[in-house]
C-alpha cells in the first residue's frame, strides 16, 4: 500500500498571525514538503493544478520536474491534472518528459476541475466537462500507446500523422487514476480502462464515498479487469496531530474555522464526525484511517492533505515527521496484515514495465492458448 | 390503497408562527380530503428553522449532515408537498429558499405541490404567483391552481374567507396526487451509463 501527501497549493492567510506567504514562498514550501515526504518514508507526493488565485501551481510538470531532481524514491503524482481544459497532446508530452527525467517515478490523477470560469479561459465550457474528460482521455491514451496517431473528435483540432514526443519511458505510459467526487461517469471511465479510481473523500461523508467506490469496483469487475476487490482504489485523508489530542484541537481550530471550503460553516467537531477529518493524537489518526478499509475495502493508495488553510511550513513539516515516524509505519503493518493475498498493489512504472515485457514474451510464443498460459508462469 | 405521504415544509421563525398555523390547517385539510376518498395518509412536518444551521453548512460544504439528509430524503420520497413561507422583502424568506437550494434539483419533478405563504398584510399575497410559483415550476413540480395566502386578518375578521381557500387548495392537491404516478427516481450509482455509450455520445 502506498502512503503519501497531496497539496492543492493554496495561498491562504494564516489566521493566527494575519500573515500571508508570497507565491515564491508557497511554491518553495511545496518543494520542501515533497522532499520531506520522501525523507520521512512516504511513497507519493501529489500536487494540484490550478489557473486561478489563490492557488499557485499552474505548471505542475515544472514543479514536479524540479522535485524529481531533489528526490530519488518518491512517486510524483497530480491531484489533479485537468483533463478537460488542458490539451491532451500537451499532457501526453509533458508527462512523458517528466517520466524520463524522474526515471519513471510518475503517475497522474485526472480530474475535471469544478471552477466554471477556468473553462472559457481555455476555450471550453464546463457544461461539456464529462464529454471533455472522456474524449480527451481517450486521445491521451492513444498518444501514449501508438507511435503515429490519426485522430478526429469534437473538442480539438484533428491530428494527422502525429507522434507525441518523447515516447513514454520504456514504452510504458504512466499509470492513471481518475479522481471524481460525485460523477458516476468518471467511476465508470476508470473501471472501463482498468485504471485507478481516487475518491477525494476528505470533505464528504462515508456513505457517499462508499457509493462511488462500490460503483467503480462493480464496474471494474464487469469490464473484466479482475474481481471487484482487486480494483485500484485511492483515498484522501485530512489530519492534524499533536501528542495530546486537546493540543491538536486547540492549535488547529483557528485554521479550521477560517479555512477555504468549509470555514465559517460546521464546527470542527461536526465536521470531524461527518468527514474523515481527524484532529487529535497520532493514535487517533491511526484508528480513524484503519476504518477506511472497513468502509471501502482494501485499497492501494492513501494520500493525506497536510498543508492547506494557511498552516505555516514549519508546522506542516512537524506534521510530516509525526506522520512518517508514528502513523504510517503502524498503518503499513496493520493494513498489510489484514489484506488478502489476491489484492494487488497499485501499479508502478516497474510493475507496468514487467507486465509489458511479459505480454511481449507471450506474443512471441506462437502456441495454442492452453500452453501459452503455462509458459507464462 | 397504499398510504400516501404528504411532506410539509414550513419556514416560519417564531413559535408559534403563522406559517406553521397555516401549514397545520392545510395538512389537516389534505388529510381529511384523502380520508374522505378512502386513502390513508401520513403527514411529515418539516420546520426549516430546525435545520437552519445544517442548511447553511450544506451550502458551504456541499453535503448535508446525516440528519438533514434524512429530511431531504423524506421530501424527495413524498407523494405530494405542502410548502409555506413567510413573506420577507417582497419574496419567500431566505431560509425557505435555502431548503430548496440544497434539495436535489430533480427531487420535486412531477410532484404535486400546494403553495402557501403568510404575511402581515394581504397586499403581499401575489408573492405566491410571482415568487413561489416560478420557483416550483423551475423545479418541475406541479403546483396546484389555488395557492393560499394568509395575512394577519385571516386569523380573525377574514377567517371565514381563508377556510374555503384551504379546502379548495387541498381538494386540488388530492386530485393532482391521484392523477400522478409516483415519480420515478433513477439512481445513477446503481445503473451507470455504460462507458461505450459515453464514448459514443
Amino acid at each position: 500500500m502506498q502512503f503519501g501527501v497531496f497539496t492543492v497549493g493554496d495561498v491562504t492567510e494564516d489566521p493566527t498571525t494575519g500573515t500571508t506567504v508570497s507565491e515564491a514562498e508557497r511554491i518553495k514550501a511545496m518543494v520542501a514538503i515533497a522532499v520531506k515526504a520522501e525523507e520521512v518514508g512516504l511513497d507519493v507526493f501529489a500536487q494540484g493544478e490550478h489557473h486561478n488565485p489563490p492557488f499557485v501551481p499552474s505548471s505542475p510538470t515544472t514543479q514536479l520536474g524540479f522535485i524529481a531532481a531533489k528526490t530519488s524514491k518518491i512517486i510524483l503524482s497530480t491531484a489533479t491534472t485537468l483533463i478537460t481544459t488542458n490539451d491532451p497532446v500537451k499532457i501526453a508530452e509533458d508527462y512523458a518528459m517528466l517520466q524520463h527525467l524522474a526515471d519513471g517515478r510518475v503517475d497522474l490523477m485526472m480530474g475535471r476541475g469544478n471552477t466554471g470560469p477556468v473553462y472559457p479561459w481555455f476555450g471550453q465550457d464546463i457544461r461539456n466537462g464529462i464529454g471533455l474528460a472522456i474524449e480527451n482521455y481517450a486521445l491521451l491514451r492513444r498518444l501514449w500507446r501508438e507511435d503515429v496517431v490519426d485522430w478526429e473528435g469534437k473538442f480539438r483540432t484533428p491530428l494527422q500523422g502525429f507522434s507525441a514526443t518523447p515516447r513514454p519511458l520504456d514504452g510504458v505510459p504512466p499509470f492513471v487514476w481518475h479522481g471524481s467526487i460525485r460523477s458516476p461517469e468518471i467511476a465508470e471511465q476508470a473501471a472501463y480502462y482498468g485504471d485507478g479510481f481516487f475518491h477525494n473523500n476528505i470533505f464528504w461523508p462515508v456513505s457517499h464515498t462508499q457509493r462511488m467506490i462500490e460503483l467503480y469496483r462493480k464496474r471494474f469487475e464487469h469490464y473484466g479487469h479482475g474481481a471487484a476487490d482487486q480494483a485500484i482504489v485511492g483515498l484522501g485523508g485530512q489530519v492534524f496531530m499533536r501528542k495530546n489530542s486537546q493540543d491538536a484541537v486547540n492549535e488547529f481550530r483557528p485554521y479550521f474555522d477560517n479555512a477555504p471550503v468549509y470555514g465559517h460553516g460546521p464546527t470542527l467537531e461536526d465536521f470531524s464526525r461527518e468527514t474523515p477529518l481527524t484532529v487529535g493524537s497520532p493514535q487517533q489518526v491511526i484508528e480513524r484511517t484503519l476504518t477506511f478499509r472497513e468502509h471501502f475495502g482494501d485499497y492501494q493508495r492513501q494520500l493525506f492533505l497536510m498543508d492547506h488553510a494557511g498552516l505555516p511550513l514549519k508546522t506542516v513539516l512537524e506534521q510530516l515527521d509525526i506522520l512518517g515516524e508514528e502513523v504510517v509505519p503502524v498503518l503499513r503493518k496493520e493494513f498489510a496484515a489484514k489484506r488478502p493475498a489476491h489484492v494487488p498493489d497499485a501499479p508502478t512504472h516497474a510493475s507496468l514495465k514487467a507486465a509489458a515485457e511479459r505480454a511481449r514474451d507471450l506474443e512471441t510464443i506462437v502456441e495454442p492458448a492452453g500452453s501459452v498460459e503455462e509458459t507464462s508462469r | 390503497m397504499k398510504e400516501r405521504v404528504i411532506a410539509v415544509v414550513t419556514a416560519g421563525l417564531t413559535t408559534p408562527s403563522s406559517s406553521r398555523l397555516l401549514a397545520d390547517q392545510l395538512a389537516a385539510a389534505v388529510k381529511d380530503e384523502l380520508s374522505g376518498r378512502g386513502i390513508e395518509s401520513r403527514i411529515e412536518l418539516i420546520e426549516a428553522r430546525d435545520h437552519a444551521h445544517d442548511l447553511t453548512n450544506n451550502l458551504l460544504t456541499g453535503f448535508p449532515s446525516a440528519e438533514l439528509e434524512k429530511v431531504l430524503a423524506t421530501v424527495a420520497g413524498a407523494d405530494a408537498l405542502i410548502v409555506v413561507s413567510p413573506t420577507f422583502s417582497a419574496s419567500y424568506s431566505g431560509l425557505f429558499k435555502m431548503f430548496f437550494d440544497v434539495l436535489d434539483d430533480q427531487a420535486l419533478a412531477g410532484k404535486p405541490v400546494l403553495l402557501a405563504a403568510t404575511g402581515g398584510t394581504e397586499r403581499h399575497s401575489l408573492v405566491l404567483e410571482f415568487a413561489l410559483r416560478p420557483l416550483f415550476a423551475y423545479l418541475k413540480a406541479i403546483p396546484v391552481q389555488t395557492a393560499v395566502y394568509a395575512a394577519s386578518t385571516d386569523w380573525g375578521p377574514n377567517a371565514t374567507t381563508l377556510r374555503p381557500r384551504i379546502t379548495q387548495a387541498a381538494t386540488e392537491l388530492v386530485a393532482a396526487l391521484q392523477h400522478e404516478a409516483p415519480a420515478q427516481t433513477v439512481d445513477p450509482y446503481d445503473n451507470p451509463t455504460p462507458f461505450e455509450d459515453l464514448l459514443n455520445s
